[in-house]
């Protein structure tokens, strides 16, 4: 995919010292989280349950204001300048965000004409979008009548539409056969390839060592860890593999 | 067995759990009941008893006027206006307030009726013993009732016969009266008639004769005048005018749901990283439910105008100033879109929002006037629907299809529906754009 317009940068993602607590909380969600992200990068980013994955990705899409700390997507301030600064981010919620009424093209073509591409360019776009998903053939069906599997990939397909230098995908293999999500994982090394940087949650460890540069953990809203997945494990090397390193840091209590 | 007790109590846990959609659960059809009931109290009474302003103009000032004011005056449901601003209401100016709807009835008893109607009972009696009847070259006095031309039928029959046996009662103490003044006249007459007779044979006494058709003779009435309006209003203009404002108001429930379900799957999240204004959404979603509001009410007038004619009810007419009415049921959809779109940002769950959103607008249909006019309700209930804004909403489309109303006679209910549509609006916009508010400069 080929991003019009797009300034020619080296950071896609700055973000500094975002803390976020939320009312009644006696902690922070997120406490000095800072990231930094370059084009076709993908930085995983790990966590148990209410470490503050999606706070993360709540604050750097904008869907959350920071208690300090600030955001710059492709140069732009994020909390300054927020319609500038999303043209350039697709976010893939943790949820099937779509609405399942619709047909898959149908929601594609209302969220293309949310990023103002109509016409032509909207119809080449759908089409493109779905054969990357693998949904060309199902494009006139419901949302509502799809499979968990193409639920996930026809979100994913949204976020692709307007051609984003940046995607926030929380979780987006959650609940999906190996098949779905073998897919999935092709077309974001694909994407990536094609200088897409993405920022990945999830709780399958063996989906961010395939398919991440860089991981990130965090745990309580803290970072615990940050670099390449072998400058994790050569920094920890009574770790054998990812899975190891994550418990290690991040203990084997359960979490509520 | 065992699967069915299980769902039972899962279900039952479920809801216990669910306190808010409980409380709404038991609260608001509470609130329905309590509502309800005491709207249609006074039109289920058998009297019909409800407090009402009534103008009232004696231009008689006698004996029968004051009677008449005093009679009224210490029924428990009515309050005597006969002053306005310190002036006395003149016939005129009394019915132009009727017509417009300000007041639902004006009493005016004539000049000269305690006088015609004194001369009448002395006549009806010398005519009864006499056997004579001026009774076809005597007007009937009467009283005059003018009455709002939206006041329900059952109301007026109620009233007029109200005013017709008192007047009733009057007419029986002015006959007896009547009555004992001239019977010692006539024995006298009669004795002295016999007087050389004496010693009387009882059998060649003549006997009083009076003619028995004498006591059901009337000696005044009461009248409802006709409106002065060119069109009389219909039940097809004040059905289709309530029930659409009521239909309108429904459109709560959809969009209240709609925008809960946004919020639960995560499509208002990614709308929210959408480099479009978040007013820009609300808007374009207000536009598509307004334009479902307006098909809804199109399609309950054409239901009016050619539909319920098949049926023997009149043509539907909608007054004659479209620019108002245009813009009057354009703005009950706003006010109703502005309740929706509030109603979906406060309500957490998709069962409060439907349960709260119906019963809130029947309620507010209620104590609006659409399912019982508002002058039959107690005062307190007349006072609380000031503040529906399916009245206000009403009351603008009332106005413009029976009362020929234009822009400026329904500019207080444009008003306030504005303002409850801003309001409303504010508040969704403050629950949802909190971080669209942060664009750019």
């Amino acid at each position: 995919m080929t991003h019009p317009e797009s300034p020619p940068l080296t950071t896609i993602l700055w973000a500094e010292g975002l803390t976020k607590t939320y009312p009644h909380a006696r902690t922070p969600a997120l406490a000095s989280f800072s990231l930094s992200m370059g084009p076709g990068e993908i930085v995983g980013l790990l966590g148990p349950n209410g470490a503050g994955k999606t706070t993360a990705i709540s604050l750097l899409t904008g869907l959350l204001a920071p208690d300090s700390g600030s955001v710059h997507i492709c140069g732009a301030d994020l909390f300054k300048y927020p319609r500038k600064a999303r043209q350039w981010i697709g976010l893939v919620p943790q949820h099937i965000a779509l609405y399942p009424s619709l047909t898959a093209a149908e929601n594609l073509s209302y969220f293309g004409r949310m990023y103002r591409i109509n016409g032509r360019e909207l119809k080449d776009r759908i089409k493109a979008c779905l054969e990357i998903v693998g949904l060309s053939n199902s494009a006139h069906g419901r949302i509502g009548a799809f499979s968990g599997g193409m639920k996930r990939r026809a979100n994913l397909a949204i976020a692709l539409l307007h051609q984003p230098r940046l995607l926030f995908l929380d979780e987006p293999t959650a609940g999906v056969d190996p098949q779905s999500r073998n897919m999935i994982l092709d077309r974001l090394i694909e994407l990536s390839r094609s200088g897409v940087s993405m920022l990945y949650t999830t709780h399958y460890i063996e989906e961010a060592e395939k398919i991440c540069s860089r991981i990130a953990v965090i745990d309580e809203g803290r970072t615990l860890a940050h670099g390449s997945p072998g400058e994790l494990t050569q920094a920890h090397p009574d770790c054998n593999d990812l899975g190891q390193l994550f418990l290690r840091l991040t203990g084997k209590d359960l979490r509520d | 067995m065992q699967p069915f007790l299980a769902t039972l109590f899962k279900e039952l846990r479920l809801l216990y759990r669910d306190r808010s959609g409980l409380l709404v659960l038991f609260i608001m059809p509470a609130v329905l009941v309590v509502v309800v009931s005491l709207v249609q109290e006074n039109v289920l009474k058998a009297t019909g008893a409800a407090r009402m302003d009534i103008l009232f103009i004696d231009q008689d000032r006698q004996t029968f006027g004051k009677l008449i004011g005093e009679q009224l005056e210490a029924l428990d449901s009515v309050t005597l206006v006969t002053s306005l601003d310190g002036q006395v209401i003149d016939t005129d100016q009394a019915r132009v307030l009727v017509d417009k709807g300000r007041y639902q009835v004006c009493i005016v008893v004539p000049a000269g009726i305690t006088e015609a109607v004194r001369t009448r009972a002395v006549e009806q009696i010398s005519d009864a013993f006499s056997g004579g009847s001026r009774e076809a070259a005597l007007p009937l006095p009467y009283v005059s009732v003018y009455f709002d031309p939206l006041v329900q039928g059952a109301f007026r029959s109620s009233l007029l016969n109200a005013l017709k046996q008192m007047l009733l009662a009057m007419e029986m103490e002015i006959k007896a009266k009547a009555l004992t003044e001239s019977l010692p006249v006539q024995f006298q007459q009669t004795l002295s008639a016999l007087a050389d007779r004496i010693p009387l044979d009882p059998a060649t006494i003549p006997k009083v004769q009076m003619d028995p058709g004498w006591g059901s003779r009337r000696l005044m009435d009461v009248v409802a005048e006709q409106s002065r309006l060119k069109k009389l209003p219909t039940s097809v203009q004040q059905n289709v005018s309530a029930w659409s404002v009521f239909g309108i108001f429904f459109i709560v429930l959809p969009l209240g749901g709609a925008i809960i379900r946004e919020r639960k799957d995560g499509t208002l999240a990614r709308l929210r990283t959408l480099p479009v204004p978040y007013i820009t959404l609300l808007v374009g979603k207000l536009g598509a439910y307004v334009i479902v509001c307006w098909v809804q009410f199109l399609f309950i007038v054409l239901m009016g105008k050619a539909g319920l004619p098949l049926l023997g009810t009149p043509v539907l007419s909608l007054g004659s100033d479209t620019t108002a009415l245009i813009v009057t049921v354009t703005m009950v959809a706003l006010a109703a879109c502005g309740y929706g779109l509030m109603l979906g940002t406060l309500a957490r769950t998709l069962e409060q929002a439907t349960m709260f959103g119906a019963v809130s607008v029947v309620c507010a249909a209620a104590l609006g006037g659409i399912m019982v006019p508002v002058y039959v309700m107690p005062p307190v209930m007349q006072t609380i629907s000031l503040f529906s804004p399916l009245a206000w909403g009403l009351n603008a489309l009332v106005e413009i299809s029976v009362r020929e109303g234009t822009l400026g006679s329904v500019q207080h209910e444009l008003l306030y529906l504005t303002a409850f549509f801003a309001v409303t609006m504010a508040i969704a916009w403050t629950r949802f754009g909190r971080f669209d508010r942060q664009s750019e400069t």
